[in-house]
């Protein structure tokens, strides 16, 4: 997990503060608030989300190398901190459904795997019928089997 | 059960985050109502407005009133708004189909619907759309009659499409002799089409048409593939080449620039040039074009809606570590809109997102799911068989050939039978409804089902009974449909006839049989990984994240694997921080026990319940567990040629990573460098193909070209597959200078050492001549073999193909399953595959795995084999039984020991092997006991049993 303010971040990665806020809003950088004006992320959803944005390589490093103590925590011990993140409400209730959006092979395999081991699924498909472009296949290599 | 079927519906907006989204759905109209609708066909019959069928891509017409395809689920029709005549022209008009409609399903005051589900996570798999050639109009499509796209050719050729399977030429109607096929269209050009990446699957299913084609014209015909690199980098698909080649389908390596009409406009002239610089016209009957995939029409909006974020090329981004997460939090990525890829690796790939969709929700898993239950069942013995036979037209499948009427009353007048009906459909949802009803008012205690096959439909009539409390064996099928109307089309009468005998046979046996209970295994909510590469821990992470216990068991002191030594993936990522991040992931996690320098020694049990001994570090230890990964991965081999060993200037892949990670210096500093491409790929000894070498050292060439620009560097390959988006580093190689080389088996390059120089000789097929090339640096693309599986393979029982590559249980369908339930394979040890393919997999065999592991107990077909009395311990089943499932034991009997055989229940599949091989009668397979395949025997000779 790394935190970071939102100032800092934007300092490290040179653009404006509204950049990174606008990122957080729109869900691209996935951080939730915690306590402290800071907000936490996941370190390899932090990576993957530099990299996505043409950061090199050695920037990310400094950045993930130095956020983990960066911004200093004024001393506040680090167990102290932790507890008041999960003070923090997460997010609203989970809810144990997922929305599959296709009626091809790939969302047939999707929505069986999750109803099978506990979740309920809503396929979405645009036309009267699922099958998709397999269906439409004759045979598959390399048994020829039938595509039905 | 737990999944609802939203047909003919769009997503209209999404809101939330992970966890708790909002979602907005428009429900359009299908104007039937689906609970009346019993799928007869009749509005579809009456309708009179003919348009063009896009299931079979306007090559037939179907009416505005349809179902996509027989098959089609749910099978209900719908009106197409944009063509039915009374939705276009209102009042007065048409109406033929609520005229007709026996159960007064059509619904024309159906209007839209606005449906607001509260979801968890969101899986995206819209798939793709065929590239459409229209724009090249050197091509002629749709221009010329007999040029046709792949995806119309599969229609052709299809049993169920318009021509029936009678392959026929669209100028002419005759049988084309001579086609062709023409590979890349619409991919890897960025000349009109803007896809500049490889759509990964024309090269297969151009041979795979054109082996078909070649058994469905009478003499074979000539089928001509022109392509730029044939790319068979999946499991068997060199063989499928190899096959291909020797079946005489020619190859051509060419691209025609233009395709001109025939004489007369029938057939296709194709102009091309040869690789030695020689122009040719060429005439065939037909010309296939090989078109590509794209990204769906609706991808933008799509993604505008979810927030989501696209690639250039209108793909869904997502990251190289977590293959199906998306730039958004709570929203996966399933299948081809990822990137253009095949079946296997769709639904590997959507089981994967199921995984990370479900990871998120897993303290409301089961919150929102229904369990079945069922009443308890009747006790049936002494009771003497009362059967019912209920035989179903299949709308007019059924009827058209068989006279159902005549083979009613014929069942009626059979032994034991009690009731005797007809019914359109009987799998609709009604006439099951009705089947109960009269089961319980007759007091059936046996039914009979004269319709389809079992393999589809067994299980719902199966389910019906036990609804009604009797036992689910106690349903016996007469497929009248597949094995007699569909193949007795001409002969009505015998036809009826057959079913007569069919249905005799079935009343027959359903006199003879007994309930049967199916066995219960208590599953063990614990999972068993085996290896510590990347691919095993993913496996293992999402399935601690899931809340089951992992071990995962490594046999050398670390984890890790071969990541160790990858410096980055084709995209750049670099593999080292996410590897650290990751063992540091799964040492932490509470979930997951690892062991490392251990390994399996035995296993026993079945699916939901094996038991294992665990040697680590010297000290053996037991685990019972429910489900099994094997990531056992695989290594670079060693190249027993180009000097390498001799000279430490020729290094593979793996060591050139190292060298360019620890010595960057010493690349930067080179004048040139050559990679030669399958080095131990694709020759006598291994014949596939490695799959990632070709994106690996087109990868380190740009590498080594951003270092130092003026390097002089060399691919020499035999088909370039950097497959799927891989394609762009191909590109992007090229405008960097990078010189690529085509050399053949027959003619590799050579390696030698002139005094202190490195020297590599080739042919430049382009310029037809030999060429030197002064070397620094020799990168040789060495082969992935497979890590040695003996043990594994002895100890569970499974198996590997030709090459030692684990084997899956079916390569199109079931990618991470193996063939012994309970059992997934993932990652490098089932076939070579890159970093991101291979945690594609693992977190699909995490999915898979956990449908097993969230349930409390599994249910074991009844239909198991079983020892009877006159068993004296012969032992001839032992060696017979395919499944290892029978043991003798030794018991003792009036004081003397005999021997007889026992059979493990949950290893028995019911094949019936054991009880064909036994000479007296000492064991029999419930549910075909020779009794009561003896009776089917008499009734089918009409002989008295």
């Amino acid at each position: 997990m790394i935190q970071f303010r939102v100032g800092w971040l934007a300092g490290m990665l040179g653009v404006h503060r509204n950049t990174v806020g606008n990122w957080i809003k729109s869900g691209a950088l996935a951080a939730r608030p915690v306590a402290g004006k800071r907000y936490a992320i996941e370190k390899e959803l932090f990576i993957r989300f530099l990299f996505s944005q043409g950061i090199e390589p050695k920037t990310v490093d400094q950045i993930t190398g130095t956020s983990e103590t960066l911004p200093p925590l004024k001393g506040k011990s680090q167990s102290k901190t932790l507890k008041v993140e999960k003070e923090v409400p997460m997010s609203d209730k989970i809810v144990g459904s997922v929305m599959v959006v296709g009626g091809g092979i790939a969302s047939i395999q999707a929505s069986l795997d999750l109803a099978d081991a506990g979740y309920f699924v809503h396929l979405v498909e645009k036309r009267p019928g699922i099958g998709g472009r397999m269906s439409q296949l004759d045979k598959t290599f390399p048994t020829n089997d039938c595509a039905m | 059960m737990n999944i609802e079927l939203l047909t003919l519906s769009e997503v209209v907006d999404v809101n939330g985050q992970a966890g708790n989204f909002t979602v907005t759905v428009r429900k359009n109209p299908r104007y039937i109502d689906m609970d009346k609708c019993i799928a007869c066909g009749i509005c579809a019959e009456k309708c009179p407005k003919l348009v063009k069928d896009d299931y079979n891509l306007g090559l037939s017409r179907r009416k505005a009133a349809y179902i996509q395809y027989g098959q089609t689920i749910p099978l209900k029709y719908a009106i197409d708004p944009e063509t039915c005549i009374f939705i276009q022209k209102g009042k007065g008009k048409c109406l033929a189909c609520e005229k007709f409609c026996p159960t007064g399903a059509i619904n024309f005051k159906d209007r839209e619907q606005i449906v607001t589900l509260n979801v968890g996570s969101v899986i995206l798999s819209p798939g793709h759309k065929p590239f459409d050639p229209s724009v090249f109009d050197f091509y002629g499509y749709g221009r010329i009659p007999d040029v046709v796209t792949g995806m119309e050719y599969e229609r052709m050729l299809s049993p169920g499409g318009p021509l029936h399977g009678h392959l026929e030429q669209p100028s002419n109607g005759k049988t084309p002799q001579n086609i062709a096929w023409l590979q890349c269209v619409g991919s890897r050009n960025t000349n009109k089409s803007d896809n500049g990446y490889c759509s990964s699957v024309c090269c297969m299913y151009a041979m795979k048409q054109a082996l078909i084609t070649e058994t469905h014209i009478p003499g074979g015909g000539r089928q001509t593939i022109f392509f730029m690199d044939m790319r068979c980098h999946g499991k068997e698909f060199e063989l499928y080449y190899n096959y291909a080649k020797d079946k005489n389908i020619q190859f051509m390596r060419a691209r025609p620039h233009t395709i001109e009409a025939g004489p007369g406009g029938v057939g296709v002239k194709m102009l091309y040039s040869t690789e030695d610089g020689r122009k040719v016209e060429e005439q065939f009957d037909m010309a296939v074009l090989s078109i590509g995939l794209e990204a769906p029409r609706d991808a933008l909006d799509l993604a505008e809606k979810t927030g989501i974020r696209l690639t250039p090329y209108r793909f869904a981004e997502t990251g190289d570590f977590n293959p199906v997460a998306s730039s958004k939090a709570g929203i996966y990525i399933g299948g081809s809109f990822m990137g253009p890829m095949n079946i296997p690796s769709a639904v590997a790939h959507a089981s994967s997102a199921a995984a990370c969709a479900a990871a998120d929700l897993v303290s409301a898993r089961g919150t929102l799911t229904r369990k079945k239950t069922y009443p308890p069942e009747a006790d049936l013995a002494g009771q003497a068989p009362k059967i019912g036979v209920f035989v179903c037209s299949c709308g007019i499948n059924i009827a058209q050939h068989v006279d159902v009427t005549a083979l009613t009353e014929y069942a009626k007048t059979l032994p034991f039978v009690a009731y005797a009906e007809n019914s359109l459909f009987s799998c609709s949802t009604d006439a099951q409804g009705m089947m109960g009803k009269i089961v319980k008012e007759k007091g059936l205690n046996r039914v009979v089902i004269a319709a389809c096959s079992p393999r589809t439909h067994e299980p719902l009539f199966q389910d019906t009974l036990k609804e009604l409390g009797i036992n689910g064996y106690l349903v016996e099928m007469a497929n009248i449909r597949n094995q007699n109307s569909w193949v007795h089309q001409k002969q009505p009468e015998k036809a009826t006839q057959k079913a007569k005998d069919q249905v005799r046979m079935a009343v027959a046996k359903a006199g003879r049989i007994f309930p049967l209970a199916q066995m219960e295994v208590p599953v063990v909510p614990r999972a068993m990984v085996i290896g510590g590469g990347v691919t095993g821990m993913t496996a293992a992470l999402k399935l601690g994240d899931q809340g089951y216990d992992t071990v995962l068991i490594e046999k050398s002191d670390r984890l890790g694997g071969n990541a160790w030594q990858l410096r980055t993936t084709a995209r750049g990522e670099p593999v080292r921080p996410m590897l650290e991040a990751l063992i540091a992931k799964v040492k932490g996690h509470r979930r997951i026990e690892v062991l490392t320098t251990a390994r399996i020694t035995s296993a026993t049990g079945s699916v939901g319940n094996f038991t294992s001994d665990v040697e680590a570090d010297g000290e053996v230890r037991t685990f019972s567990y429910g489900i099994a990964v094997l990531a056992t991965g695989a290594a670079e081999s060693v190249p027993v040629e180009y000097l390498y060993g001799q000279d430490d200037r020729v290094v593979t892949h793996l060591q050139f990573d190292r060298l360019i990670a620890d010595d960057p210096d010493r690349t930067a500093s080179l004048a040139s460098a050559v990679f030669i491409q399958c080095v131990g790929s694709r020759d006598e000894n291994r014949p596939y193909c490695s799959r990632l070498c070709c994106t690996h050292s087109v990868k380190a060439a740009v590498d080594l070209k951003t270092q130092k620009p003026d390097m002089a560097v060399f691919v020499l390959y035999r088909d370039m597959r950097t497959y799927g988006l891989n394609e762009d580093l191909y590109k992007k190689a090229r405008e960097m200078g990078v010189l690529f080389i085509r050399y053949d088996l027959e003619n590799k390059p050579q390696v030698s050492r002139d005094g202190d120089r490195l020297v590599v000789r080739v042919t430049d097929p382009v310029i037809n001549r030999k060429i030197a090339i002064d070397t620094d640096l020799l990168v040789l693309a060495a082969a992935v073999v497979p890590n040695d599986v003996a043990d594994l393979v002895s100890i569970y029982r499974c198996a590997t193909n030709q090459d030692g590559f684990l084997n899956e249980a079916h390569p199109k369908l079931r990618p991470v399953d193996m063939a012994a339930d309970g059992l997934f394979v993932a990652g490098i040890g089932g076939f070579p595959k890159p970093l991101e393919e291979s945690i594609s997999q693992a977190q699909a065999a995490a999915s898979r795995a956990s449908v097993i592991l969230s349930r409390d107990v599994m249910y074991l077909d009844a239909i198991k084999s079983h020892v009877t009395e006159h068993c004296d311990g012969c032992a001839v089943c032992l060696d017979a039984c395919p499944y290892q499932a029978i043991s003798i034991i030794a018991y003792a009997e009036n004081g003397r020991t005999a021997k007889k055989v026992e059979t493990d229940k949950a290893l028995c599949k019911g094949c019936g092997i054991c009880q064909a091989a036994c000479p007296k009668g000492g064991i029999l397979v419930h549910g075909f006991t020779i009794d009561q395949l003896q009776a089917q025997v008499y009734a089918a000779l009409d002989l008295p049993n």
